[in-house]
This record gives C-alpha cells, sequence and structure tokens, in this order.
C-alpha cells in the first residue's frame, strides 16, 4: 500500500500549510481535497484579510490560496484534488475516491483538516428555493460566476454575513437588510461600515419570522426578538425579497475524526478533543483549522503548522529544540491575533464598552453597523489639518496593521500590538499617495483635504465596485448611515496595479461635508433606491 | 450508552405547536411536529429517532439538520442539546457512486 | 439490595425482547424489559429486513413460516405502524451448477414444508428480471419469502409494547442471571440494581453469551462482523429480496433507496474489538459483487456503509427455548445472521412458554442441550456458498 509520512486531510488554509510544514521538515506528504480547486474557503474570499505581514495581511483570499499551492507543490507535496477521503480507518489507513476509484493509504500521520459547513435556521419557508448559506451564495458568485438573487435579506451580522454581504454588492445584487437576533453586529465594525454606508439598513434584535412564496422565496417577514429570542408582537417588517443566505454560524466537519475514534469535545459543534500541539486522542492523528474549533483563515495556517510540526516530532524528522522553537514562533504569531474584542475568549460578550486605550466604543455601531457624527471624532485615527490627510475609521480593537507599513513618511502609527487602534500623526506631512487607502483591509481609510477651493473639499475613498465612474461624473454623497447628503463630482480615479483592485475614488464635496461623507453613488443608481 | 434512562419516565404531554408542519429534513421531508411526536412515542434518543423517521438518513446525511434535531428532542425531553448523542459516524463522508466503491485500485 | 419487580424480565430490546414484551403485556403481564445501549441497537435495526423462509436449515423452517403466515401480514395493523412487510419473493442468484446443485437441495428442502420454490435459468431469468446480468446463469424464485423494515418493525413492538405499559429501561447491562435455589429469578446489572420476576426471557445478542454462562449455560457461538451499504433513494426497480451466491444480499426499500449486506470474508480474522466498526473492505466487497449481478445499480450513490455482529452459532441455527435445568429462564440467542424474520414468531414462542404454555411451533431441534455431548450433533451443510448467511 502507498504510505505517506504525512497524508493530510483537506487543501485549505490548515491543509496546505501543514503541507508545507511538514515538507520542509523532509516529509513526504499527500494532500487530499474534494474540490477542483485547492485553497478549500480560500478560493472564494476575494476580500484583502487581516492580520500583519506574517499572516498575510491586505492579500486576497484566493492569492492566499494560490501561493500556499503553490509553495506545497514545489516542496514536493503530492496534492489529490478531486479526491475525496471516503473514510478512515484502524490503523491510521485511508481510503479515497478519485479517478472513478477508490484507493487505500498508509500514513505514519494524518492531520484532518476538512473545515467546517454552515449552520440552519428552520423559519417558516426555510425550505423554499432562494433559501440558502451565506458560504453557499459566495461560491455561486466568486467561483461559478452566478448572482444568487436580486434582492437579499441577509441573516447573520458575524463576518460571514458582513463579508458576504458587501460580496453580494459587488455582484450586483440589492442587499435589503442584514438582520440579527443579537443586541449587537457580531463581526468587525468595519465590515458593517462597508455595508451601511451603501445604503443597507441594520436590524439588531430581529430574527426572521417567515420567508413566502409558493415555490421560491418571494418576499420575508421579520420582527423584533426579546433577550430569550420570542417574537415581540407587532413588530413585524416586510421586505420584497428573492433570497435569504443564512450567516448563522459554522459546524466542524469532524466526521472522519469520530469515525476514527477520537474523543469529541462540543466547541461550536463536535469536535476531536485536541491538546495545544493539534494531537488528538488517537496517537498519530492531528486535527487542525475549523475542524478544531471554528476561528479565522489566519489562526487555520498556524494550527496547521504546529500540527505538522508535531507529526514530524513524533515520526523523528525534526528534535525536541526544533519542535520547541518552531511552537514557540507560531504560538506567539497566533496570540497575536487572539487578542481585542474578536478573539475567541470575548466571543458572545455584549459587556465590552471601551477599546483596550479606553475610548468608548461606538454604540451607533454596535447597533446599526455605522459609526455616527459626533462618535467618529473621538478616535485617534481621526484628525484635522490643514492639508490632505488620512481619516482612519477603525474604532476597535482588531488584530490588523498593514496601514502602518503602507505609509512611507509616518503619518500613521499603531501601537503595542497589532490590535491597537491606528493613530494619524499630524506632524507628519501625508504625501497623498493613497496606499493606505487602498491597503486597509476594512476600507475604513480615507484622504481628506478639508478645503481645496473655496467652500469645498475633497474625499478619497476605496472603491471596489463595477461600473467604475469617471472623472467628471456628478453624483450623491452618501453619509456613514448610507443616507445622501449632498452632490459630488468625481475628481479623480486611480486604478494601480499596487493597489490590487481597490480604486481609489477621489469625490469634491461641500467642506462642511468631508467628514461626513464616505461613498459615492451615480445619480442613476441613487434613483432607483 | 452508560446513561440508565427509565422509558416510563414521564416527559409531558404532546403540546402541539403553531411551527410543527416547518420541514426540519429536508432530504427526506420530515417535519418538527413529527420529531416531537416520536420523542412521544419513547423515541429519545438521535439514533431512534432517525431510524423510526428517517431524518438524516438522506443524501446529506444529516450535515443540514442534525443540529437542529438534537434541539427539537432534547428540547421535548427537558435536557441539553449537548447531552444527546450523536449517531454513529460511518464511511463514505461523501456519497460515491456504487460502480466507484466497487472499483479498488491499488496505487504503489 | 431489594430488587425491583415484575412478573417477567426480558433482557434485550430487539424484534425477539420487544415481541416477546408486547405479546406478554397483551395479556396483562406486568414486564420490564433492560436494554444495556439503545432500543434495538444490536442486529435488530442492523439487518437487511429479509423474510425469508427458503435457504434455510430445516430446523427453523417452521418458525420463520409462521411468522411469515400469522405474524407479518397482519403487523402492520396490530401494532398501528407500518412496518413495510411484502410477500413479494425472493431471487437467489447462482453463476455455476454448483449453486444449481444447492439450490436443488434448497427446492427439496422447501417442499417438504409447502415452500415453493423454483429453478429458473438462461433467458428465463432475463425475460422475468431483465436487471439481472448475464453473468447469473442460475437463479432461485420463492414466492413465499419477503421482506419487511427492520427499524420500524423493532422500534415498532417497543412503541407499541410501551403503549401496553411496558416498562424499558436503557442503559442498563445485565452482568448476571441469579438463581433462588433451583429457580432464575433476579437479573443483576452493572449498576447494582437488581430485577425479579417469575420468568426471565433473555434475548441478548452475542454479548449475551458470558452472562448465560453465569447460570452456567455455553452456547458455542463466535461474533461474525456483517457490513451493509445503503443508496441514495432511486426509481422503483424491483421489490422483492434479492441474494447472490457472492454473498450479497437485501432489498430495495418502500422509501427506493436499496440495501445490501454481505461480508468480505476476511472479518473473523481482522476483528478482535467489541466496537461494531467499519472495514475499508467489506463495502467494497459488497458494491463490487452487486455490480456484477445487477449492473444498473453502479450508477447509484452509497450514502452511507455500517456493520453489526452476528452471533454464529457453531451449526448455525439458534437456541430458542425453554431452559430446563434453570427454571423460569427461557433464551433466543445465536441466530446466525437471519434472525430478523423469525424474529416476531420468537418473541411470540418465547411468552407462550413463559406463561406456561406450549409453544406453537416445533422448536424441539433448536433445544439449548444439544451441544452437550459431541456425538449429538448434527451434521449439517454450511446454508449457503460464500459464508454470509451465518
Amino acid at each position: 500500500m502507498r504510505r505517506y509520512n504525512l497524508c493530510v486531510i483537506g487543501a485549505g488554509p490548515a491543509g496546505l500549510s501543514a503541507a508545507i510544514e511538514a515538507a520542509k521538515t523532509g516529509m513526504s506528504v499527500g494532500v487530499f481535497d474534494e474540490n477542483q480547486k485547492a485553497g478549500g474557503q480560500l478560493f472564494k474570499q476575494i476580500h484583502k484579510f487581516f492580520g500583519s505581514r506574517e499572516h498575510k495581511a491586505s492579500i486576497r483570499g484566493f492569492n492566499i490560496g494560490y501561493e500556499l499551492l503553490t509553495e506545497a507543490k514545489a516542496l514536493g507535496v503530492d496534492v489529490h484534488l478531486d479526491s475525496v477521503v471516503i473514510g478512515i480507518y484502524d490503523p491510521l489507513r485511508i481510503t479515497v475516491c478519485e479517478d472513478g476509484c477508490i484507493t487505500n493509504y498508509a500514513a505514519d500521520n494524518i492531520v484532518v483538516a476538512t473545515g467546517a459547513s454552515e449552520n440552519t435556521v428552520p423559519f417558516e419557508g426555510w425550505d423554499l428555493p432562494g433559501v440558502l448559506g451565506a458560504g453557499a451564495a459566495q461560491t455561486m458568485m466568486n467561483l461559478h460566476g452566478v448572482q444568487p438573487g436580486e434582492k437579499i435579506i441577509m441573516l447573520g451580522s458575524g463576518n460571514v454575513g458582513l463579508v458576504v454581504g458587501f460580496q453580494l454588492l459587488q455582484a450586483g445584487c440589492k442587499v435589503e437588510a442584514v438582520v440579527d437576533a443579537l443586541p449587537h453586529v457580531g463581526g468587525y465594525g468595519v465590515h458593517a461600515s462597508k455595508l451601511a454606508r451603501t445604503g443597507v439598513p441594520f436590524y439588531l434584535s430581529h430574527s426572521i419570522v417567515r420567508a413566502e412564496g409558493e415555490d421560491h422565496v418571494t418576499g420575508v417577514v421579520i420582527a423584533q426578538v426579546d433577550s430569550h429570542f420570542n417574537f415581540l408582537p407587532g413588530t413585524e417588517k416586510h421586505f420584497d425579497a428573492d433570497t435569504v443566505c443564512l450567516a448563522v454560524g459554522l459546524n466542524p466537519m469532524s466526521q472522519l475524526t469520530r469515525m476514527a475514534g477520537c474523543e469529541m469535545v462540543n466547541k461550536g459543534g463536535l469536535v476531536p478533543k485536541t491538546d495545544k500541539y493539534g494531537a488528538t486522542t488517537i496517537d498519530g492523528l492531528f486535527a487542525a483549522g475549523d475542524v478544531a474549533g471554528i476561528e479565522e483563515a489566519s489562526s487555520a495556517m498556524i494550527t496547521g503548522r504546529i500540527a505538522a510540526l508535531s507529526a514530524a516530532k513524533r515520526s523523528g524528522f525534526i528534535d525536541e529544540k526544533q519542535f520547541e522553537d518552531g511552537y514557540n514562533e507560531n504560538h506567539s504569531s497566533i496570540l497575536k491575533l487572539r487578542k481585542g474584542m474578536f478573539a475567541p475568549e470575548n466571543r458572545g460578550r455584549m459587556d465590552i464598552t471601551k477599546t483596550d486605550e479606553g475610548y468608548p466604543l461606538s454604540v451607533s455601531l454596535l447597533e446599526n453597523g455605522f459609526v455616527s457624527d459626533t462618535e467618529i471624532r473621538t478616535f485617534p485615527g481621526v484628525i484635522s489639518e490643514e492639508g490632505v490627510h488620512p481619516v482612519i475609521e477603525c474604532t476597535q480593537n482588531i488584530p490588523c496593521d498593514p496601514c502602518q507599513e503602507a505609509c512611507r513618511v509616518g503619518c500613521i502609527k499603531i501601537g503595542e500590538g497589532i490590535t491597537s487602534l491606528p493613530q494619524v500623526n499630524a506632524d507628519k506631512k501625508c504625501v497623498n499617495c493613497g496606499r493606505c487607502v487602498a491597503v486597509c483591509p476594512g476600507q475604513a481609510i480615507f484622504l481628506v483635504d478639508e478645503e481645496t477651493e473655496n467652500g469645498f473639499g475633497t474625499v478619497t475613498m476605496p472603491y471596489e465596485f463595477l461600473p467604475l465612474p469617471q472623472k467628471g461624473d456628478i453624483g450623491v454623497g452618501l453619509d456613514r448611515a448610507g443616507k445622501a447628503v449632498c452632490t459630488a463630482e468625481v475628481t479623480d480615479v486611480k486604478s494601480r496595479k499596487e493597489f490590487d483592485h481597490t480604486n481609489l475614488l477621489t469625490v469634491k464635496v461641500p467642506s462642511e461635508m468631508v467628514m461626513k461623507v464616505r461613498f459615492y453613488k451615480g445619480k442613476e443608481a441613487a434613483k432607483h433606491e | 450508552m452508560s446513561e440508565i434512562m427509565d422509558r416510563s419516565k414521564d416527559i409531558g404531554e404532546f403540546i402541539p405547536r403553531p411551527d410543527d408542519d416547518v420541514i426540519i429534513c429536508r432530504c427526506e421531508e420530515i417535519t418538527r411536529g413529527e420529531i416531537r411526536k416520536a420523542v412521544h412515542m419513547g423515541l429519545w434518543t438521535m439514533t431512534e429517532v432517525k431510524r423510526y423517521l428517517r431524518c438524516g438518513m438522506g443524501l446529506c446525511q444529516g450535515q443540514t439538520c442534525s443540529k437542529t434535531v438534537k434541539v427539537i428532542i432534547a428540547s421535548e425531553l427537558g435536557i441539553k442539546p449537548q447531552e444527546l448523542e450523536e449517531c454513529t459516524a460511518r464511511p463514505p463522508v461523501r456519497p460515491i457512486e456504487l460502480g466507484i466503491f466497487g472499483n479498488e485500485v491499488e496505487k504503489l | 439490595m431489594s430488587s425491583i419487580k415484575a412478573d417477567v424480565i426480558v433482557i434485550g430490546s430487539g424484534i425477539v425482547g420487544s415481541s416477546a414484551a408486547y405479546n406478554l403485556a397483551k395479556e396483562g403481564r406486568k414486564v420490564i424489559v433492560l436494554e444495556k445501549d439503545m432500543i434495538g441497537n444490536g442486529g435488530s435495526c442492523r439487518n437487511g429486513g429479509g423474510v425469508r423462509i427458503s435457504g434455510r436449515d430445516p430446523r427453523e423452517i417452521q418458525l420463520c413460516a409462521y411468522a411469515a403466515k400469522n405474524i407479518w401480514p397482519q403487523l402492520s395493523d396490530e401494532l398501528g405502524i407500518d412496518v413495510e412487510y411484502k410477500k413479494s419473493g425472493y431471487l437467489f442468484m447462482g453463476y455455476e451448477p454448483a449453486h444449481k446443485k444447492m439450490m436443488q437441495e434448497r427446492v427439496e428442502v422447501c417442499s417438504k414444508y409447502n415452500i415453493k420454490m423454483k429453478i429458473i435459468e438462461g433467458d428465463d431469468i432475463y425475460k422475468r428480471f431483465p436487471y439481472v446480468s448475464k453473468h447469473v446463469t442460475v437463479a432461485g424464485w420463492t414466492q413465499d419469502d419477503g421482506v419487511a423494515n427492520p427499524l420500524k418493525a423493532t422500534l415498532g413492538y417497543y412503541i407499541a409494547a410501551r403503549r401496553l405499559g411496558v416498562r424499558y429501561i436503557t442503559g442498563e447491562e445485565a452482568v448476571k442471571i441469579i438463581k433462588i435455589k433451583d429457580d432464575a429469578r433476579q437479573v443483576l446489572c452493572a449498576s447494582g440494581n437488581i430485577y425479579e420476576g417469575d420468568a426471565i426471557i433473555a434475548a441478548p445478542g452475542y454479548f449475551g453469551k458470558d452472562l448465560l454462562k453465569t447460570v452456567g449455560i455455553d452456547v458455542p457461538m463466535q461474533k461474525k462482523l456483517n457490513e451493509i451499504i445503503v443508496t441514495e433513494r432511486a426509481p422503483k426497480m424491483f421489490d422483492h429480496m434479492i441474494g447472490g451466491a457472492s454473498g450479497h444480499y437485501g432489498q430495495q426499500t418502500e422509501n427506493g433507496s436499496f440495501v445490501f449486506g454481505s461480508g468480505s470474508g476476511r472479518e473473523l480474522f481482522l476483528f478482535d474489538k467489541n466496537e461494531k466498526t467499519s472495514t475499508e473492505q467489506s463495502p467494497s466487497f459488497i458494491c463490487n459483487t452487486l455490480g456484477i449481478d445487477i449492473p444498473f445499480i453502479k450508477e447509484l450513490k452509497v450514502v452511507r456503509t455500517w456493520s453489526g455482529w452476528l452471533d454464529r452459532c457453531i451449526d448455525l441455527v439458534p437456541v430458542i427455548g425453554k431452559i430446563e435445568e434453570v427454571p423460569g429462564l427461557y433464551v433466543s440467542i445465536g441466530s446466525s445472521g437471519h434472525g430478523f424474520g423469525p424474529g416476531p414468531a420468537v418473541g411470540r414462542v418465547l411468552s407462550e412458554l413463559a406463561c406456561g404454555r406450549q409453544s406453537p411451533v416445533d422448536i424441539s431441534k433448536l433445544h439449548y442441550d444439544r451441544f452437550d455431548y459431541v456425538y449429538k450433533q448434527d451434521r449439517y451443510k454450511e446454508a449457503t456458498v460464500g459464508g454470509s448467511f451465518g
């Protein structure tokens, strides 16, 4: 039987990272993935990632996927695509369905990195065509180029719901509302802001009563809920819609580890019990990524590497010291990500009211998806100065720091640790290069000039929609809440290769509007709202 | 199964709910009401309910519905969902054509 | 320690135990059923659902015929639950002259008990059963055989028995049968609980072997893993049971999915565990052999496989009946992979015996002490080729 030193099941961020790390130690590695493309969830993530350079920040997800796959292949990893591992058998053997047949492989070690699937919510009408997972909608759009629908209700305001909601807008769909039963937006505030400023309303403390329609969704009724998630009578709201996207959490796909006999624990779903080195209760069987506990792709890459190091040590490819060094390096990397209000241990907490630095969190952001005009001025990234300067509307402790590196003249500084809020340094002169605007994965940085000519100023914003406006277009400026507040004239559109498809749109607006306008719509588009 | 359960214990009457005809298992079209009634007939584990009603036996093998089915059964029994056992994990973890499953090829 | 009392203590909640409990409850007896796991989680909810009289050892044919005639056709109405029984026949497929010879022997045995089995060959097979491939050269067809749904039947008996007041206690593993003077009266469980009754019916599956040894009854059995596959739902192709000399057996169920079981033949040598594990060999073996005989099925997707233990008795038929030397004890064990079809009848037989009445079916050849002396052992051939039936 063909034997590998390490079999990795799943070619997502955790699996590929594990394969790369193991191959570097000299192990023979076979990776098996059921999809035709490697990268797992990465291949459909078209947004730029957070974190720091070591976590591949500001690189679009699918590019991270390509990078990992290329590196793995260059190291001699056998990547089997379109290959379904249908079972794990005693002792450490797998059966793979590939090329129209089944083949058994033996392994000295196995890393299970099979990820997670989407949760569902069985409201009345949830089985109508048109109700689908947010991840499924994402696959449809980003992989197959198919619009999931025209009028979408997004249920769930975690990062998946917010990120997919924005991508639905980019695909030309109309997102009628983001609905969440909890009283606070669950994902990063910057993701919510991207949606809110285009006019998408948020309905927190609401849930779906029913989806209506005969043979497909034609409408959705939502209503407010109390703290026990019971509907409050008289609060129903009706939306015309043809699609409901469910972004209500993920469920680890841990069936293979259960089949192998691992002891299982409950962690947002059934996961194999693992120690901090990724080892399950079966000797030689490791787990990494979402299947070991739902987190992010950036943490998946790290847990994949740690599991590979554990396997390498177990099989004698590295010694104790090499293992300790490798583990410590990865461990400190993941600790940088697991800080701040979005750290795993803080998930679900409703009682955080201040940032780590002591700034009051924007209540409007948590309850409506956008920072209010009065709140925005209180943050260190938002200053007023003469001439063009960056305005950074990043108001929560998110592990992310590419803006600091992007600015070559030192205008932007992040404090101690990458979760610190970015500050704009008024002492340094901004040169209007726009790199900070393009690099911010949260699209939260703007270049503002409060007075360029009599009574007017300019706002430069990140813009990732087609068709791109042209210089000279006259449209409307929308504020953070998505409300049209003034006429806006497009004075510049910059699309540079180094901006990686984040265009820079500069609009001229009345001076008193430069601290309000954060989005632009052409007159025609604005009329149809 | 280490926990002792007296199946004659009173778990209360079956009380109809307005959402009893919402389909929970889409593959096999099993409703919430059917699952709740099964519990009141004495079927108190995920596996027994699944075997009797077929929820979780369709193409997706419970990937979509089993979390919800667990919550429904647990609610009727007055216990936490985590206290219910999970159905045995079995190969193949994805559906595979019988002709392919029967076509073993050695690769060295 | 004080014991929990009932008229009859039943060990095992499978089709036999639950059928016995149901029948006892119908006449007003107070019954407690002890189940170590969950309802019917042994062979009763794992088998292929065949209600087959043909191809059986003569010692147990009457039991199965009784079930097929007196219980199965009325069972859905009786329990108020559709057990999906059909007397739709059984097609047994063979590939070479040796198989024809085996079928002829079966025809002879069947005819002694008034069961009509006939042999068809060549084109006659393909005309009547167009989905059968030319690899099958000879087949045995028995109209009196049929199929049912083991899950609905087993759980159906449980639901109906419970409705009649039978008290089921799951998670309660019987570890010792205790005699008070000469009579078997008490059952001690791993929990320390003791149950007591005027009669004890043990239908415990393979793992009851050690339990019976606590009162000096040793049934020569081994456990054998069998595996089974189930496909997605498909349009109706046939409604009878089919089986092949290569070892597979199964049906197309009411909901349209195909269920087929077998063994690769290696299980006795590879496995030494108590868990009902899956192997990477048997399912492919089933798929391979099945695909040769009925090729249309190769396009259908297999959605799940599972496994179970056969309690394989040394002479491939069970021990059923009253244990005279341990008064109060009634047993059914060692059904060797073909206990589902006769199951409801076995339960009724044990309930009659436990009430002090005669068995409605002759079970004398299934007596527990037929193993006492080697010379008593009748030499019966293996019931089939390929080792699947036990």
